[in-house]
C-alpha cells in the first residue's frame, strides 16, 4: 500500500486498529512523505503521545510538521482539527485521536468532511476505531502480524522491527478490498 | 548640486487627529486646549477655517461662529504619531530626511532623479508617501531648505523652484508666509516691507545691526540661504500608534474597532518603510487610572492588519483589561520585510496571514507553550524536546523523491494530486506516556523482566524482552537521570518499551510500539 492510496486531497482517511498494531508508523510514514515532497502537515495529538525523536528516525522533518498538543483534551483537540482543514495550505492534517475517541456526531462527521473537501487538505484520523464513519471516505484497519527480535532465542538482544497487515475496510464508491503488508524496522 | 524637498502638512495637528478619526475630515474641526473657561483654539481644519474659526479663538467664541462645530482636546500622542508617520513615510523615498518641526519634513533628493524622475516626479512621489499615512502634504523644492520651505507655501501642491530662480519665484510672496514672530512682523510693516524679495534686498550687515539674530535669520529665509547644517533624522526602535478615547470603552467588539483603526494607521507606516512586525505591545489606559500592558508575539513576521487584529482580540480575550479602557496604544517590534517568491514546482504552504490567524486561535485553544514545531534537543535524555515557532518557509529546500533534477516531479514521484506515491516502509514509532506511567515489574534470576503489572492491562507476562539499553547524563545537575530501557513484548499483545530508574529502583512504562 502507498502513500497516495492512504492520502487524497479534500478526502478524510481513517486507520484504525488495537494498540500496538503499527497505526501511529503508518501516521508517520504519511508525514515523512507529505514533508518530504516539501508539503506541510499539521499533526493533532489528542493524548500528547506523539515521539518527536522515533518521528525524526523514521525520516519526518518536523520543521514541516506543525504539532498541536491537547493534553487528553478531545473537545479542544476536535476544535484543533476544525480549525486546521479550514486553512489553506497544509497538504495534511493528521488527527491522532488517541486510545478514547471522542464520540462525533454523523452532522459533525459530514460537517467536518465538507470543510475538509472546500480546504483541500487531506486529514487522516488515526484512532482505536473508527469515528467519523461515512464521513470518511477510506478506512483501512491495521493488525500486528509479527515481531522480529535480533539475537539468539530465548534471550534476543534486540528488537529488529514489525509487519503490520493492512486491510481495507470502506473505500467511498468503490468495494471494499484491498490492502498488503508493511514491515516496520525497529 | 545640492536639491532638497520640503513637505508641509498644513494644519497639521488638525490633519493629525483627523488621520486617527477618518470621519472628521469633512467636518469642521478645532483643536482645543487649556481648561474651560480658558479653552482655547490652537489649531483648525480647512471646514473650520472657512467658517471662520481660528487659532486662539476661545471655545466660546468658535462655537459661536460655527455651530456643527466638532472639538477635540489636544493630544500630543496623537501628534507624535502623525510626525512620525510624516518623517517614516519620507524615509521610504530618500534615506536623509530632516524633522522641521511637526508637519514639515526636509527631505535631501540630490540623486533621486536617476531612480524616480525629475523634481516634479519626486515631489509627486512625496506626496502619495504622505497620503499613504494619511496626511495630505504639499511639496516645495529648491537647492536650500530654506527656498523649498517656503515654496511650499506658495504656488501649486508640487511647487519645483528651479536652480538659480529663486529670487524670481520666491521674491513676489508675502512676507506673511514666512511666519515670523509678532514683534518681527511689525518691525518689517513699520519699515514698509511686505514681500520676501523686499527683504531679501536689505543688506544682511544693516539687518544684522539693528534687529540681531532673529532679524539675521528672517534675512536668511528671504534669501533662501541654509546656515544651519542637515540633521538626519533615525526612526525610533520602536514604532507606535495611539488613539485617546473621550468615552470609556467596556466591551471587547468596541475595543476591536478602536484597535482596527490604530493598526491601519501603524500597518500603514510599516508599509511605506518596507517593514514588518514581529510582535506587537498593546498598552491600554484605564478609567482607574491604571495601565493594561499586553506583548503578544506574533506567529510570524507580517504587516497585514486583519491578522493582527484577530491575534490582538484573541490575547485580550484571553487576558481582558480589568476596567474601562480610556487609551489605547500600540507599538511594534519590526524586521526587515523579506520578499518570499515561491519556486514554480514548490508545493503551497499556508500564507502568512492564514497561517498567523490560525497559530492565535490554536494557541488561545490549547495554549502558547503547545502549539509548535519539534524540535530535538541535543542530549540523550529521554524525550528531550522543545517546542518552537512554527514556519514551514524556513524549512529550506525539500527532497523530492524518484525525481531526477531537484524541484522537478517525474512520473514516478509523484501523483496527479500532488501526494507522492512510494512505498510505504518505515520505522516503528513510539507512542509516549507523558508523563511515564509507573508500572510493577517481576524480573527473573538473570533480572530481566518477567511480569508486568499495570502497564496495557492488569497483569501481562513477558514474552520476549530486550535490553537493558543503559543511558545516564547530567550527574552535574539536579535533573541527573540513569536508567534501563527494555524492549517488552507483552503476552496481552502490547509491545512497549519499560524503564528501570537506577536512582530509585523503579518501573515504569515510557510508551508502546505501534
Amino acid at each position: 500500500m502507498t502513500v497516495d492510496q492512504l492520502l487524497r486531497q479534500g478526502a478524510v482517511t481513517e486507520i484504525v486498529g488495537p494498540l500496538c498494531s503499527g497505526r501511529t508508523s503508518l501516521l508517520a510514514a504519511c508525514l515523512r512523505e507529505v514533508a518530504r515532497a516539501g508539503g506541510t502537515a499539521a499533526l493533532i495529538d489528542a493524548d500528547d503521545a506523539f515521539d518527536p525523536a522515533s518521528a525524526a528516525r523514521a525520516g519526518v522533518d518536523l520543521r514541516r510538521v506543525l504539532w498541536v498538543r491537547c493534553g487528553g483534551r478531545r473537545d479542544a483537540a476536535l476544535r484543533a482539527a476544525d480549525l486546521l482543514v479550514r486553512c489553506p495550505g497544509f497538504a495534511l492534517v493528521a488527527f491522532d485521536v488517541g486510545e478514547s475517541p471522542p464520540r462525533i456526531s454523523l452532522a459533525q462527521a459530514f460537517r467536518l468532511r465538507l470543510a475538509v473537501r472546500r480546504g483541500g487538505a487531506a486529514l487522516l484520523v488515526v484512532a482505536r476505531r473508527r469515528v467519523l464513519g461515512a464521513g470518511a471516505a477510506l478506512v483501512v484497519e491495521t493488525h500486528r502480524r509479527g515481531l522480529a527480535w535480533v539475537g539468539s532465542r530465548p534471550t534476543p538482544t534486540r528488537l529488529a522491527g514489525a509487519e503490520t497487515a493492512v486491510s481495507v475496510l470502506r473505500r467511498q464508491g468503490a468495494e471494499a478490498r484491498g490492502g498488503g503488508v508493511m514491515t516496520w524496522s525497529a | 548640486m545640492s536639491r532638497f524637498a520640503c513637505v508641509r502638512v498644513p494644519h497639521f495637528i488638525a490633519v493629525a487627529v483627523e488621520r486617527s478619526e477618518p470621519a472628521l475630515s469633512e467636518r469642521p474641526l478645532a483643536i482645543v486646549a487649556g481648561a474651560p473657561p480658558a479653552t482655547r483654539v490652537v489649531e483648525a481644519n480647512w471646514a473650520a477655517r472657512e467658517r471662520g474659526v481660528l487659532p486662539g479663538l476661545t471655545d466660546a467664541e468658535a462655537r459661536a461662529r460655527c455651530l456643527g462645530l466638532v472639538r477635540r482636546p489636544l493630544c500630543d500622542e496623537v501628534t507624535a504619531s502623525a510626525r512620525h508617520a510624516l518623517l517614516e513615510a519620507c524615509l521610504g523615498v530618500s534615506p536623509r530626511v530632516e524633522d522641521a518641526g511637526a508637519g514639515l519634513v526636509h527631505v535631501d533628493i540630490a540623486g533621486l532623479g536617476r531612480l524616480i524622475g525629475p523634481d516634479a516626479a519626486v515631489g509627486e512621489r512625496l506626496l502619495r508617501a504622505a497620503r499613504a499615512v494619511g496626511l495630505e502634504a504639499r511639496v516645495g523644492i529648491a537647492v536650500s531648505r530654506a527656498a523649498a520651505r517656503v515654496a511650499a507655501r506658495i504656488g501649486a501642491r508640487v511647487n519645483v523652484v528651479p536652480p538659480g530662480g529663486e529670487r524670481a519665484v520666491l521674491g513676489p510672496a508675502a512676507l506673511a508666509e514666512l511666519e515670523l514672530p509678532e514683534e518681527l512682523a511689525q518691525t518689517f510693516a513699520r519699515w514698509g516691507l511686505t514681500t520676501l524679495g523686499e527683504l531679501a534686498a536689505l543688506p544682511r550687515a544693516g539687518v544684522a545691526a539693528r534687529l540681531g539674530a532673529p532679524g539675521l535669520a528672517a534675512h536668511d529665509l528671504a534669501c533662501g540661504q541654509d546656515r544651519e547644517p542637515f540633521r538626519a533624522w533615525a526612526p525610533p526602535p520602536f514604532w507606535e500608534e495611539a488613539q485617546g478615547l473621550e468615552w470609556e470603552i467596556d466591551s471587547l467588539g468596541a475595543l476591536e474597532a478602536v484597535l482596527g483603526g490604530v493598526l491601519t494607521r501603524l500597518a500603514a507606516r510599516l508599509e511605506a518603510a518596507r517593514l514588518w512586525a514581529d510582535a506587537l505591545d498593546v498598552r491600554l489606559e484605564l478609567a482607574s487610572g491604571g495601565h493594561h500592558t499586553r506583548a503578544v508575539v506574533l506567529a510570524a513576521p507580517m504587516g497585514e492588519v486583519r491578522p493582527m487584529l484577530t491575534l490582538l482580540v484573541l490575547d485580550l480575550e484571553a487576558h481582558p483589561p480589568p476596567a474601562p479602557v480610556v487609551g489605547v496604544s500600540v507599538s511594534a517590534r519590526v524586521v526587515p520585510r523579506r520578499a518570499v517568491a515561491a519556486g514554480l514546482w514548490e508545493r503551497s504552504v499556508p500564507t502568512v496571514r492564514d497561517l498567523a490567524a490560525v497559530l492565535g486561535r490554536l494557541a488561545a485553544l490549547v495554549g502558547r507553550a503547545r502549539v509548535g514545531a519539534a524540535v530535538l534537543d541535543d542530549s540523550h535524555r529521554p524525550d528531550a524536546h522543545t517546542l518552537a515557532p512554527f514556519d514551514p518557509t524556513a524549512a529550506g529546500e525539500h527532497e523530492s523523491p524518484g525525481t531526477g533534477v531537484r524541484g522537478v516531479p517525474s512520473e514516478v514521484g509523484f501523483s496527479e494530486r500532488g501526494v507522492p506515491r512510494t512505498p510505504v516502509p518505515g520505522t516503528l514509532v513510539l507512542r509516549r506516556l507523558r508523563p511515564p506511567r509507573e508500572v510493577e515489574v517481576e524480573t527473573d534470576a538473570a533480572g530481566r523482566p518477567a511480569m508486568v503489572r499495570g502497564a496495557t492491562s492488569a497483569e501481562a507476562r513477558v514474552v520476549t524482552c530486550a535490553g537493558p539499553w543503559r543511558s545516564s547524563g547530567e550527574w552535574w545537575d539536579t535533573r541527573a537521570w540513569a536508567r534501563d530501557e527494555w524492549d517488552v513484548a507483552l503476552s496481552d499483545g502490547a509491545l512497549c518499551r519499560l524503564a528501570l530508574d537506577d536512582r530509585t529502583g523503579r518501573w515504569a512504562l515510557d510508551g508502546v510500539y505501534d
